[in-house]
């Protein structure tokens, strides 16, 4: 049975969320380590 | 042959049939393949292949270190076997391996139709191919393939050859595919649960499996950012590893660590996921402490944050900092003693039978056990800094990941083979291998404890008259283990894939509980199409 509108959009959420969560652990560690160098 | 390479062959039970018609066949399968069994077995079999791969680089290092003196291959190439063994091993056969399970069981395990993302798990699967590719190529690039260990330590990073930039690559693909697969476990499992599956009474192995993608999308983006600040080092100007220019290599290993120490975990993690499966259904009796066991995992997750330094007690940090990150590293101790005690417990006056799953379930906590022994013997601080970077190392975390993640990947696999394939695998044949393995592991790699209190250093191609006795003995065990491997392969796997063997019943062990056993052997190409009702313990499908 294909996925209902609502549980693509909740399971797309936290996707997205989860990822962003990856991003934003890279940029942070990248920045911090740039200005620790500075 | 078995409905794992032929859906038309598929059983009924939960099946859809009249889906049937609509699977790709042949090569298109594979490649545009959104099925969770479909996905979980290509990534059983590129993790084998690789482990194949990583396997012969081994017995490169081994045949060369038979014998004192430079016998097969010179120190450069030396290097290279052993820094792409450990890159293959860890990145192109634990990691995928242990995805290959997930993509097979989670799904089954809680109830749901499929993965969240079923065409992104193709993606994740299919980007490990030119990774992989890429690794192993670099050995044919001008200067050979990396040779800065598997740790890629600056400033050595900064000197190698164009192939250090292909693994560089190689690592960002694998990583990239990691952090999907991880992302698609997380929302597979908090979102898509069967109706009355709470978290609390999910399989372990789906507990453990969760914890271990927060974890991968928690260090993934280090190891990246890390291996970019090399590439730049290498190629645009940038100083941060490069002491040449002012920059820090020791600041590239505490980043290296940050993500290498709960690298560690995500290989082992899944793995006592599998052995909570087992253990129970073969001692007859509920797991001992489910609930602690949970709280352990998260636990031994949460320390594997703060422990990084372990790996570095020689590089010069304060005394403060060394006895910070020795008593952080033995805490771990303590959720992984919870682990071992609830496995024995839960064995403690059970009826158990020894089939080949237990036989790996017991074996695996016998010898990680001592691996774990001997973490926290390099824990402290004064010990390690004499063992550092001698075979007592390499005898340590061989005994943590071979013995603990590799016989616990062979553990899960004889005891879901049958539900992948539709037959049992031999009994006889499963025992040899399974003795076969843990006599050849510990002839290879016990010696090498000896070895590193006495001195020998890791990564050397050659050493004194007097490491020769243990390190020939440590060679002869490292042939026979990868003879067994092979066996395992031929005398075991094709024989199944090939749908030889008796066929399996739909719950091959009598005291097994979970959902997987609610399918029929081998499991249909859909499965749980409409969620299922089950009963209180969500164990059972009652409807």
């Amino acid at each position: 049975m294909a996925l209902t509108e609502q549980q693509r959009k909740s399971n797309l959420r936290l996707g997205l969320f989860l990822a962003s969560l990856a991003a934003v652990v890279l940029i942070v560690f990248v920045a911090k380590i740039i200005y620790a160098g500075s | 042959m078995s409905a794992v390479l032929d859906p038309q062959g598929q059983a009924g039970g939960h099946a859809d049939d009249h889906h049937d018609h609509a699977h790709p066949h042949g090569w298109r399968r594979w490649l545009y393949a959104t099925n969770h069994k479909d996905i979980g077995t290509m990534y059983l079999l590129f993790s084998f292949a690789m482990l194949m791969v990583g396997g012969v680089l081994a017995l490169g290092i081994r045949a060369e270190l038979f014998q004192p003196g430079l016998q097969f291959v010179n120190p450069g190439l030396f290097n290279q076997l052993t820094t792409m063994h450990g890159l293959i091993m860890v990145f192109g056969a634990i990691m995928p391996a242990f995805v290959g399970f997930a993509n097979w069981m989670i799904p089954l395990q809680i109830g749901a139709a499929d993965m969240a993302f079923a065409r992104m798990n193709n993606l994740s699967f299919w980007l490990l191919i030119p990774a992989a590719l890429m690794l192993v190529g670099s050995f044919f690039m001008p200067g050979g393939a990396p040779a800065a260990g598997w740790t890629l330590y600056a400033p050595l990073t900064l000197q190698m050859g164009p192939s250090m930039d292909a693994a560089i690559f190689a690592m960002h693909i694998m990583g990239a595919s990691s952090i999907m697969g991880s992302i698609n476990i997380i929302v597979t499992v908090l979102n898509m649960r069967a109706p009355g599956m709470t978290l609390m009474k999910m399989p372990l192995f789906c507990w453990t499996w969760l914890i271990t993608a927060y974890l991968l999308i928690a260090v993934m983006p280090v190891l990246a950012g890390a291996i970019t600040m090399t590439l730049t080092d290498r190629h645009f100007g940038t100083n941060f590893f490069n002491p040449a220019g002012g920059g820090d290599p020791i600041m590239y290993q505490h980043i290296f660590w940050f993500f290498g120490h709960p690298e560690v975990y995500i290989m082992i993690l899944p793995a006592f996921g599998i052995i909570s499966a087992i253990i129970p259904a073969f001692a007859r009796k509920r797991l001992f402490g489910y609930t602690s066991m949970v709280y352990a995992t998260a636990s031994i997750a949460i320390l594997s944050f703060i422990v990084w330094a372990h790996h570095m007690y020689t590089t010069g940090m304060p005394v403060t900092g060394q006895l910070f990150f020795m008593y952080a590293t033995m805490l771990i101790a303590v959720p992984t003693g919870v682990k071992i005690f609830n496995w024995i417990a839960t064995m403690w006056r059970g009826s158990m039978t020894f089939e080949t799953p237990m036989l790996w379930s017991v074996g695996f906590i016998f010898v990680f056990t001592m691996g774990g022994f001997t973490g926290l013997i390099l824990a402290m601080a004064p010990i390690d800094i004499q063992l550092q970077d001698t075979y007592y190392v390499v005898a340590h975390f061989h005994y943590v990941l071979v013995a603990g993640s590799l016989f616990g990947m062979f553990a899960g696999y004889y005891y879901w083979a049958p539900k992948w394939t539709g037959v049992m695998y031999s009994e006889f044949r499963g025992k040899v291998h399974f003795w076969g393995s843990l006599i050849f592991f510990n002839i290879t790699f016990f010696p090498m404890h000896f070895l590193g209190l006495a001195g020998m250093p890791r990564r050397y191609a050659d050493y004194p008259m007097q490491f020769a006795d243990f390190n020939m003995l440590a060679s002869i065990g490292a042939f026979g283990f990868g003879f067994m491997q092979v066996y395992f392969f031929l005398a075991v796997v094709v024989p199944a894939m090939r749908g030889k063997g008796e066929p399996a019943p739909q719950k091959p062990w009598e005291a097994a509980e979970g959902l997987e056993w609610e399918v029929p052997s081998p499991a249909p190409w859909h499965t749980f199409e409409t969620p299922p009702k089950l009963d209180a313990t969500a164990t059972r499908v009652i409807g």
